[in-house]
């Protein structure tokens, strides 16, 4: 695992516990969760229609889209209920420093 | 038990309960009864991104017949026209019989027809299965003035996505104000408004007296005499629940099949859920009738538990979106019976809200934002309806604080 692809998001206390923030490099975005056990990433668009997952809803392990109520499960990306259908892709995620950093392929 | 259960209707009610089912019985035998030719689809899409050519038939599917294999539920394109409640068995129109130990009835919706002129009848077109929005995508391609009766959800998401194929879009309401059977007037005057900024032309308090064909020109007069002429006819005038089938037997009906909070109707086994049930809610203390995707799922879902054994009551807070052009308007609870509103928010960049309350607590509250700005304070608003929590007001009308706040602490 080389060391280049692990991109520096923020401090930990930008970030609430069950809370999210956006993060955007590059062409792409992501959303950034803070849970009780850690932090976690995802692609930041649902997958049903193009809107940013920044403005859903977190519970628990899940976000929920803000327009749909799409539900993924943030962990694993999987989707869990109507109208999403397809999984979010996650991404690996380290502290450092207090510093979060997600590993983007 | 081993049971012949049958799902009157292919919408997704039915194929919701049938999943559902299936997770807690795997003897029965399942099949659904749909008149459509194809497997349950989703129809939100067909008003809007179908339209744009942005989701196409096969993106629609709930479940693939694959899945319904390896679930091991029949599904029968089939159109019934008599059923015999006493002997259970339903009978399609060349006497084929489907006989039943439990029904569930999910025949959903149909639209109301304009009652102008019998001749004109197949001039005018209407929005609810995917055969109708495809002919309705065939033929705007070459229309350009397009006239829509109706200034309800679909009228207005047909009304969009025609403003975004850059078509000029006359919306006619016989009403004085959009949605008004159940968007407050608010949140209507804001959509309205949209509208208006994209070109649309929006036509309130207006009657329809006649509509004449000129050639391929229609001229629709009005009662001030105004005159529009345009070349393509749409309606969206509502809907009434699919009961005709069920008009001369004893099955209880009023505003649809009367259900409780079981789904169970009038008749011993048989089940009804979906557009076509007036279900009674626990939590509002009264019937009514959803016409809404969320409902459709949850309602299905929760009669499939009933008939398999898992008795469930139906608690679902009614839950609904429209989007149009780039807003989202999402509407939770009942927003027609509050003592007092609370407005949060002015502008649709962030998201407006109006929570109507009775007795402190949360009744219903409908919210518009450009894209997903309303979401997550109109799901927590579901959650505190559900809660039945009594509410901090100054709160709910400063958007600067999070409503999560007043979620109670378990």
């Amino acid at each position: 695992m080389s060391e280049e692809n692990w991109i520096e998001v923020g401090s930990t206390d930008s970030i609430e516990e069950e809370d999210l923030i956006r993060f955007d490099h590059q062409d792409k975005t992501f959303c950034v969760y803070r849970l009780t056990d850690g932090f976690y990433a995802t692609d930041g668009i649902c997958t049903h229609e193009e809107v940013h997952l920044e403005d859903g809803l977190v519970m628990d392990d899940e976000i929920e889209c803000p327009m749909h109520q799409g539900i993924f499960n943030i962990k694993s990306g999987k989707a869990l209920s109507p109208p999403a259908c397809v999984d979010l892709k996650t991404y690996p995620v380290k502290v450092d420093n207090d510093k979060i950093f997600i590993k983007i392929d | 038990m081993k049971n012949n259960i049958i799902i009157l209707g292919g919408g997704q009610a039915a194929i919701y309960a049938a999943i559902e089912i299936r997770k807690n019985d795997t003897e029965s035998n399942i099949k659904i009864l749909g008149e459509e030719s194809i497997l349950p689809y989703e129809r939100p899409p067909l008003s809007k991104d179908f339209l744009l050519d942005k989701k196409h038939e096969e993106d629609l599917f709930f479940h693939s017949s694959d899945v319904l294999i390896n679930e091991n539920i029949d599904f029968d394109n089939v159109s019934i026209n008599k059923v015999d409640f006493e002997n259970k068995k339903l009978f399609t129109k060349n006497d084929n019989v489907y006989s039943y130990d439990i029904l569930l009835i999910s025949t959903g919706s149909e639209n109301k027809k304009l009652c102008l002129d019998d001749n004109l009848n197949n001039d005018f077109y209407y929005l609810r299965n995917l055969e109708e929005a495809k002919i309705i995508k065939e033929i705007v391609l070459n229309k350009n003035q397009i006239t829509i009766i109706g200034g309800g959800f679909i009228g207005l998401e047909i009304a969009s996505s025609l403003s975004q194929l850059q078509k000029k879009v006359t919306v006619i309401e016989i009403g004085n104000q959009l949605m008004g059977r159940i968007i407050p007037k608010q949140i209507a005057d804001l959509v309205q408004n949209t509208h208006i900024e994209h070109g649309n032309e929006i036509i309130l308090n207006k009657q329809i007296d006649k509509i004449i064909k000129k050639n391929d020109i229609y001229e629709i007069l009005l009662n001030d005499n105004s005159l529009i002429e345009t070349d393509f006819v749409i309606a969206g005038i509502g809907s009434t629940p699919s009961i005709k089938l069920f008009e001369n037997t004893n099955l209880k009906l009023d505003n649809g099949i009367v259900t409780n909070q079981f789904c169970e109707t009038s008749i011993k086994d048989v089940y009804a859920a979906g557009d076509v049930s007036n279900f009674y809610h626990p939590l509002y203390e009264r019937n009514m009738r959803l016409e809404s995707y969320q409902h459709a799922q949850n309602h299905g879902i929760c009669a499939g538990k009933n008939i398999s054994g898992v008795k469930t009551e139906y608690t679902s807070i009614p839950w609904m979106w429209s989007d149009q052009f780039n807003l989202n308007l999402q509407l939770t609870g009942i927003c027609d019976d509050y003592e007092e509103i609370i407005e949060r928010g002015s502008e649709i960049n962030n998201g407006v809200i109006y929570f109507f309350l009775k007795n402190k607590k949360i009744r219903g509250a409908c919210g518009l934002g450009i894209l997903g700005k309303v979401g997550r304070d109109i799901r927590i608003t579901t959650k505190l309806i559900e809660k039945n929590t009594i509410v901090d007001r100054q709160i709910l009308s400063d958007q600067n604080q999070k409503l999560n706040k007043l979620i109670p602490k378990l």
